[in-house]
């Protein structure tokens, strides 16, 4: 059971890292990317392919990473422009169909292009052992970094100027314009930060698993349901649900099998959103 | 409703607002008929090939799908991404019922498409106790959707599992014939589409309307929103049902992928998107385009995928009220220049 | 400082101001007095930036700055109180004042001034806006303002929703503000509360500006007094 629970919380982790791009870019602009997912997978690629050229991991990882960034840019220069000009409902519901239509042509591409391109970056060295599991390097590592990775995201978010006027206008966007801010500017900011996450978390899921060209629907799926019941727009509470359900996703699928537990995840998704749509930690309207 | 979906601009994602619905029901008779006898007469042209006019059940089969989609989408405003499950409910439902249980075809059709028609109306009654915005009834759906994916792929022994599985009941039927199938289909689809027209006429038709405009003013007025959605919801998803089961067994085979979620919902939407949403021939043109575009392009595999991609961005950024209704009013505006 | 000439604005095609024309010369007190619904909330947005108006022009210090949306009128030395206020409810004071500067760093010698002048918001330093009263969530509108040390002020309707001994705290904080050189426009419903604050005035109604004159020209004005200072 504790090797589920250690398990649970390294898949966890990622999944609120995931959750926690997706939620920052609706809490901000009110605008659901549905190309999350393919953003991960793609720049997963990216380093894939550096690797193979002969990059050094690490500088192939930072490749990745400012793949997903770009991809995250290109995002809000093109087809979120229309959007942009929408307000409220008809805004998140074009940006969920255009952002769908972009995971289409992505993933179909990918698909079709490169079918058998995966990416598992091995961490070499024995088991270490965690409260009596032992427990893989990849793991330890992928959790490290996510760890440090939202630690940052933290200090970011409280401690800088930046950091605060995004926050700013996730609070009240007039307010925010009152006193200089530009939510465009910030939002574009935001889409590159959910990009270079998304690439990070693509990174570390294949020190513990391969990530292949298929994985961007399930990627996508996964951070919608995790944001959506930790509460959209709210980033710790993306993280905490994140954690909750890679327990529940791992324990579940130990105990009953991987279609029951998912088929579990799922209800239990549908459950917080019917008995509270704000999410676990979202506020109230 | 639409002062919802109503951008800054003005654009309304949703069109269908056709306020000229006459009263009289030889105005919907004779389109219906004029299409049925149309349609009637493609088996002249592809009935040698059993490919062919297995590509053109199927196409029947999305046919009923968008109008039953087109029934709680374009004319509720429900957003139920869960419409390849519902039908797939009245599919494996059926078969189960026919070829484990032993029921006759009739009855096990009959069960399950009532069964497809009360998850309907639970996921609608559910979205709206709760005030569910769109983008929720969407996720909300979408996991209904999910789950039924997974459930499909879990019980594996019943359904076939990754693989699907052969339906024997009806094997020695006309329902696997070459020609009785795509009569049968097309039956359903044009009294599909004589209910849709129907209600578009009647007092619900009426209160769709007003709920889909202004949510708040329809209630105002009296109008049971919550009902009238549950409504909407009931009537498409026993379509959704009674068209999967029915196409099911018409098959003899069945498989997750028959009713998935890219291969389903998408598919219906960027038809029902294409021709128009909430239009009464809408779901025709569209169904028919990409029934065809779909054939075309199977042979580029993944490709396909792209070529949806693009179209839904397409679709949905320049003409978001379907080609039809975007057709016409181009057509308005360059005749009023030829004139001028 | 502040010249406006023909302005017009409403929402959706539809004009609530009508042709408005003011000025605000440096180190004055003006106020826009007029009563529910006259339009001085979408005056304020106008000028604000929040709202484009339909025809008109806004001049600042010289510049037109008609049109340009609110981000970059508040980097011009202009700031605006609304009466909404707009704070940030998951933020602290601090946090407010320190962003009140963006995206120049805070000046500390700005912030002890402001916070010298609201000692309450001194003792509420890491409190959050949205768990803050009426009054408290006021200076804290206009502290956050302060902060980037602007040299006009605009407020709307700042006595709203606050008691008379507070709205009369507001006023002379403002009053303090003033002689340390600060140019300030307010608009107002509570007439006797701006006629004891400004020099001069304008009085909106319906969207149109019907009367101006200095403070006591105004008061002295029957149908001034009759409509808004309830005397007959």
């Amino acid at each position: 059971m504790t090797a589920n629970i250690l398990d649970g919380i390294v898949l966890g982790l990622q999944f609120g890292l995931l959750a926690a791009g997706l939620t920052l870019i609706y809490g901000l602009g009110g605008v659901l990317n549905l190309a999350h997912g393919q953003i991960a997978v793609t720049s997963a690629m990216t380093v894939a392919f550096a690797i193979d050229a002969g990059v050094p991991v690490v500088l192939a990882v930072g490749l990745g990473l400012l793949a997903g960034g770009f991809f995250g840019l290109l995002l809000d220069l093109t087809i979120l422009r229309p959007v942009y000009r929408l307000r409220g409902e008809a805004r998140v519901l074009l940006s969920l169909l255009l952002t769908l239509g972009v995971s289409f042509i992505v993933d179909g591409y990918l698909n079709w292009r490169y079918p058998l391109k995966t990416l598992n970056i091995y961490i070499g060295g024995g088991a270490i052992d965690i409260l009596g599991v032992p427990m893989r390097r990849g793991s330890l590592v992928a959790s490290a970094i996510t760890l440090l990775t939202i630690t940052g995201l933290f200090v970011f978010f409280r401690s800088t100027s930046l950091g605060r006027a995004i926050r700013s206008v996730i609070e009240d966007e007039a307010g925010a314009r009152l006193i200089g801010i530009d939510p465009k500017q910030m939002l574009r900011l935001i889409l590159v930060l959910s990009g270079v996450l998304a690439a990070l978390v693509a990174v570390t899921r294949s020190m513990v698993a391969p990530v292949d060209t298929q994985s961007g629907l399930s990627i996508t799926v996964f951070a919608l349901i995790v944001t959506v019941v930790g509460g959209l727009g709210n980033v710790i509470g993306a993280l905490l649900a994140g954690i909750i359900l890679g327990i529940v996703n791992v324990v579940a699928a130990d105990l009953i099998g991987s279609y029951i537990s998912l088929i579990l995840l799922l209800v239990a998704a549908a459950v917080t959103i019917l008995i509270r749509p704000a999410g676990l930690l979202g506020v109230k309207e | 409703m639409s002062s919802r979906f109503t951008g800054s601009t003005g654009t309304s994602l949703i069109g269908g607002t056709e306020t000229r619905t006459t009263r009289s029901i030889p105005a919907l008779l004779i389109p219906i008929i004029l299409v049925g006898a149309a349609l009637a007469l493609v088996p002249l042209w592809l009935g040698d090939s059993r490919v062919l006019m297995g590509v053109a059940v199927l196409g029947l089969a999305f046919f009923c799908y968008v109008i039953g989609f087109n029934v709680i989408f374009g004319s509720t405003g429900q957003l139920f991404l869960c419409v390849g499950a519902l039908a797939g409910v009245g599919g494996f439902g059926a078969t189960i019922l026919a070829d484990n249980a032993g029921w006759p075809i009739l009855l096990s059709i009959i069960a399950a498409t009532l069964a497809a028609t009360l998850i309907g109306g639970l996921l609608s009654y559910v979205a709206v106790i709760r005030s569910l915005g769109v983008i929720f009834t969407g996720i909300v759906t979408l996991i209904f959707s999910l789950s039924f994916d997974a459930l499909l792929l879990g019980l594996s022994h019943l359904t076939g599992g990754d693989t699907g599985r052969l339906i024997k009941s009806g094997s020695d039927t006309f329902l696997r014939e070459r020609l009785p199938p795509y009569y049968l289909m097309l039956g359903l689809a044009l009294v599909f589409l004589l209910i849709h027209g129907l209600l578009r006429r009647s007092h619900i038709g009426w209160a769709f309307r007003a709920l889909r405009d202004d949510e708040i003013a329809a209630e105002l007025a009296g109008v049971d929103v919550a009902r009238y959605r549950v409504y909407g919801a009931l009537i498409g998803a026993a379509m959704l049902g009674l068209a999967g089961s029915t196409y099911a067994l018409t098959e003899g085979r069945i498989s997750p992928t028959t009713f998935g979620f890219g291969h389903v919902d998408v598919v219906v939407m960027v038809m029902l998107a294409f021709g128009g949403i909430g239009t009464l021939f809408g779901p025709i043109v569209g169904a028919i385009t990409f029934t065809i575009v779909d054939e075309i392009l199977i042979d580029f595999g993944q490709l396909r995928q792209v070529a949806y991609g693009i179209l839904v961005i397409i679709l949905f950024l320049w003409m978001p009220r379907g080609v039809i209704p975007s057709a016409a009013s181009l057509w308005r505006r360059i005749s009023r220049q030829v004139k001028a | 400082m502040l010249e406006v000439n023909g302005l017009s604005a409403g929402y959706q095609g539809n004009d609530v101001v009508h042709d408005v024309a003011f000025r605000v010369a440096q180190g004055e007190a003006v106020m826009i007095i007029g009563s529910n619904g006259a339009g001085k909330t979408t005056l304020f947005q106008a000028l604000c930036g929040l709202l484009p108006p339909s025809s008109g022009e806004v001049i600042f210090e010289g510049s037109d700055i008609t049109g340009i949306p609110a981000e970059r009128i508040a980097r011009l030395g202009m700031r605006f109180v609304s009466a909404a206020r707009h704070l940030f409810p998951r933020m602290t004071v601090e946090e407010h004042l320190l962003l009140g500067a963006y995206p120049h760093k805070p000046d500390p010698k700005t912030m002890s001034i402001v916070l010298d002048l609201f000692p309450r918001l001194a003792e509420r330093r890491r409190q959050h806006a949205g768990t803050m009263s009426g009054g408290e969530q006021q200076m804290l509108a206009v502290g956050r303002a302060l902060m980037s040390k602007p040299r006009l002020l605009v407020l709307d309707e700042p006595s709203t929703g606050l008691a008379p001994l507070l709205a009369k705290a507001a006023y002379e904080a403002l009053d303090v503000l003033r002689e340390q050189g600060l140019t300030v426009l307010v608009t107002e419903q509570q007439v006797p509360l701006a006629m004891a604050f400004s020099d001069r005035g304008y009085v909106l109604e319906n969207g149109f500006i019907r009367l101006e004159g200095t403070t006591e020209q105004l008061a002295a004005n029957p149908a001034v007094r009759s409509a808004y200072l309830g005397v007959t």
